[in-house]
């Protein structure tokens, strides 16, 4: 298990293994992103509140949900970082930090054009709307922090503090439309009855976005770390390796 | 795992529980701010003074809303189920407004007891059905229950 | 059994007329986002690749070249 887990914080290892593994998420993404959007797109009828405006469900809500998962993976990269100061950790930690922005950007943005059409404003400072403002402005600040500090130690330690702290906020965005009365709805309960409310056509093409649009995640979380494992070892020798085996572009 | 990384994990969690206790004490006291509108029952119960810009929100009550002839006005009844505000508003409404909708208005309460909306939003609810699936449940006379968003 | 929600071309386009401009913004959105995150990765590894490479060259003509005094 020791063994293991000091082998898994090996760059190079990793960066060998993922590069096996690359195609097959590809591969994967093609496919569920392909079923996923046909299906959004051309195959589920419309809704009989908000008609065609439920396809923006689509993007919105994987896009939304995986966000969320951006900080909590953060802390936990920050936390090995502090206590085992295992190399990759930081890696990937800062790797997170901009791909966390993007999907709460994205969350936002697609939530705001959501609501111009059918609450009829595309904000409102409800606990919803307001603690993923928070969310994104932190990704943002732990961008800021890693670029600010100069000493790469240093940046590591500070960050993983800012991660472990602003991943706080993430219960507080998952329960805000429980916890108080918000113009977002809460949660939708699906129903495996195709005669009820959210019945299977409406979840199962959610679904697959869902896995879609999380595999093109770690997609985009490994290439990151590897352009990062790659900076970062770039005076050791398999990576001068690498690079010489390269072709010139 | 060595006594060092044990006490450093130690000191993360320690600070970590340390702040989440104090972030959701701090939450809780402002609870009251942190709410998007009031609901009918704290209206009826006096937490809102008159003239002061706020938002309230609810059900349209069935049956309530009337467009007045000569002027862009209209006027509904706006209720969790316990109580009832009458809200008048003169401008554009949202696609989805209409009876039994949750909405949420901003203005103010008049002297009179009734709100003077300047803007009415929709709340959309957590029920996502195609239009023949609503159809069918509607015909089966099991129309889900009403939103819950607006009655928090 | 699923069935195509539209006939035509032109009336997916529309997405039924209202909510063209909305539901469209919100997928170009979506495409852009995952054309950055897949894109941006690759220039910069080979960008990495350019500059390691120029170094090397640089350091192996240092090598060679005698030491003028």
């Amino acid at each position: 298990m020791w063994l293991w887990f000091s082998k898994l914080g090996s760059p190079r290892w990793f960066y060998e293994l993922s590069s096996k593994w690359l195609p097959w998420l590809y591969a994967a993404m093609i496919v569920l992103m392909a079923i996923g959007l046909f299906w959004a797109l051309l195959i589920v009828p419309e809704d009989y509140q908000q008609g065609q405006t439920i396809r923006i469900m689509y993007v919105h809500v994987p896009v939304a949900s995986i966000s969320l998962a951006c900080f909590p993976l953060m802390a936990v990269a920050g936390t090995i970082t502090l206590v085992w100061k295992m190399k990759l950790a930081d890696m990937v930690a800062k790797s997170v930090a901009p791909i966390g922005a993007w999907f709460t950007g994205l969350a936002l943005a697609s939530g705001a054009i959501w609501g111009d059409q059918i609450w009829g404003t595309w904000w409102a400072w409800d606990a919803r709307l307001t603690s993923l403002l928070i969310q994104f402005f932190l990704f943002i600040g732990v961008i800021a922090l890693r670029s600010a500090i100069e000493s790469q130690d240093a940046a590591a330690k500070a960050c993983a503090v800012l991660a472990i702290v602003g991943a706080i906020n993430v219960p507080i965005i998952k329960y805000s439309v429980e916890w108080w009365n918000t113009l977002h709805q809460p949660a939708s309960s699906f129903s495996i009855d195709p005669v009820a409310p959210n019945p299977p056509e409406v979840w199962v093409p959610l679904l697959i976005m869902i896995s879609a649009v999380y595999v093109f995640f770690v997609i985009a979380l490994i290439l990151r770390t590897r352009n990062e494992i790659l900076q970062r070892e770039r005076r050791s020798q398999w990576v001068i390796d690498l690079v010489s085996k390269e072709k010139s572009v | 795992m060595k006594p060092h990384r044990r006490k450093k994990l130690g000191i993360i969690i320690f600070i970590a529980a340390g702040l989440s206790t104090a972030i959701g004490l701090s939450l809780y006291a402002l609870s009251n701010n942190i709410d998007l509108f009031f609901t009918p029952t704290q209206v009826a119960a006096g937490e809102v003074t008159p003239g002061q810009r706020i938002r309230v929100g609810g059900m349209v009550k069935e049956g309530s809303v009337e467009h007045s002839q000569e002027i862009l006005e209209v006027s509904f009844v706006t209720t969790d189920y316990n109580h009832d505000v009458l809200i008048k508003y003169a401008g554009i409404l949202p696609d989805l407004f209409r009876e039994g909708q949750g909405i949420v208005a901003e203005g103010a309460m008049s002297a009179d007891g009734t709100f003077v909306a300047s803007r009415v939003l929709a709340k959309h609810d957590e029920n996502y059905m195609s239009v023949e699936v609503k159809a069918a449940l509607d015909a089966a006379g099991t129309t889900p229950g009403m939103p819950q968003g607006v009655l928090q | 059994m699923p069935t195509l929600q539209f006939s035509s071309l032109s009336e997916f386009l529309q997405m039924g007329g209202v909510y063209t401009f909305h539901i469209w913004t919100v997928y170009l959105l979506f495409a852009i986002f995952i054309g950055y995150n897949l894109i941006q990765p690759r220039m910069a590894r080979q960008q990495f690749i350019r500059e390691q490479k120029r170094r090397a060259a640089r350091d192996a003509e240092l090598a060679t070249k005698p030491r003028e005094s």
